[in-house]
């Protein structure tokens, strides 16, 4: 995982635009969801030094979150978003791939 | 002195997640391992779901299974744990499991290993929903199947010292003196680096960091009317 480059990191979901995504989203204290499948019509990063993203989908769907601070693109392509605290604790992460997330 | 003809004691171990293995009763573990006790360990998840992902970070949700299983693989080499199953149930999800397939994975478990020992957590004060469900789910495990040994509970650090507060008696507890285990159990934490790096006492010198451990780790007892064992000996 490397701090985010806003503009990086946007280009990078907006791959995911036109396309069927897997979604893996977390607010790590509090819920995670994984495997929600949607079609993103819209990707947007916003920020700087903590980072929001934006996924507008189906038409009729938001999915909005903050704190972000870290990405990378893994091995299988898959988009990995974290938000890190100062220690090393996750707050949040947001990951979208093509292929279902392992259960 | 011939122990040659003894037969082996077997301790089973049904906890949550990596690492609760060495942060709660990794001396004890690392003591029995050290008589030449068998012990078996069953982590219920794989930790994939923990916060803490290094420090600095350098894990995220993805990577976290594999590297806490190496983590737990490693700990369990320091503590002398000879077999380690993982159920592969997703973290914090062990409430949500067929409560009934989950028993009878365990009770297999106990028929076939037939252990003196099984340790898990107290189903009400495990402090984590996983640790609550498992522990329920070998509590019932383990009345339906041990037609031997001995079921105990793993407590927290020394809130055992003084049953009274949580309504039992000195008599449901066993404290097993670990002083001379501490340092297998600080390797095991270190094992656990992604979780323990967050932690600067862990990683000071080993004689700074030693005295962060008590001497006992204790146990509440499963079953209180059980013949009157020893109070500083599991088996």
């Amino acid at each position: 995982m490397i701090p985010i480059n806003r503009m990086e990191a946007e280009a990078e979901l907006r791959k995911f635009i036109g396309a069927e995504a897997y979604v893996h989203s977390e607010a790590t204290s509090f819920l995670f969801v994984r495997n929600f499948k949607v079609r993103v019509t819209h990707a947007f990063i916003a920020g700087e030094g903590s980072f929001r993203a934006a996924l507008r989908f189906d038409g009729h769907g938001w999915l909005r979150m903050e704190a972000l601070t870290h990405f990378e693109v893994d091995g299988q392509g898959r988009l990995l978003l974290a938000g890190y605290d100062d220690r090393g604790r996750m707050n949040v992460a947001l990951h979208l791939g093509r292929e279902p997330f392992p259960e | 002195m011939n122990h040659e003809q003894a037969p082996k004691r077997k301790l089973l171990a049904v906890f949550a997640h990596p690492d609760d293995e060495s942060f709660i009763c990794g001396g004890t573990m690392a003591k029995y391992a050290s008589e030449g006790v068998e012990i078996t360990l069953v982590s219920a998840t794989k930790g994939d779901m923990g916060r803490r992902m290094g420090n600095p970070p350098y894990l995220n949700r993805e990577t976290m299974a594999l590297a806490r299983e190496q983590e737990l693989r490693e700990a369990c080499d320091c503590l002398g744990i000879g077999r380690l199953i993982f159920f592969g149930i997703r973290d914090k999800t062990v409430e949500f499991e067929d409560e009934a397939s989950l028993i009878g994975r365990i009770e297999s478990l106990i028929r076939e290993v037939e252990p003196d020992v099984v340790l898990t957590f107290h189903e009400r004060y495990g402090g984590h929903p996983d640790h609550c469900a498992i522990g329920k789910a070998a509590t019932a495990a383990f009345r339906r199947s041990a037609d031997k040994g001995a079921l105990y509970y793993i407590t927290f650090g020394d809130a055992m010292e003084r049953p009274e507060r949580y309504g039992y008696t000195k008599k449901d507890v066993v404290r097993v003196d670990v002083q001379a285990h501490n340092a297998a159990k600080l390797a095991a934490f270190r094992a656990h680096r992604c979780q323990t790096e967050i932690d600067e006492w862990v990683w000071q010198s080993d004689k700074a960091a030693l005295t962060r451990f008590g001497k006992y780790e204790y146990f509440l007892k499963g079953d209180v009317n059980a013949t009157q064992r020893a109070n500083d000996d599991l088996f």
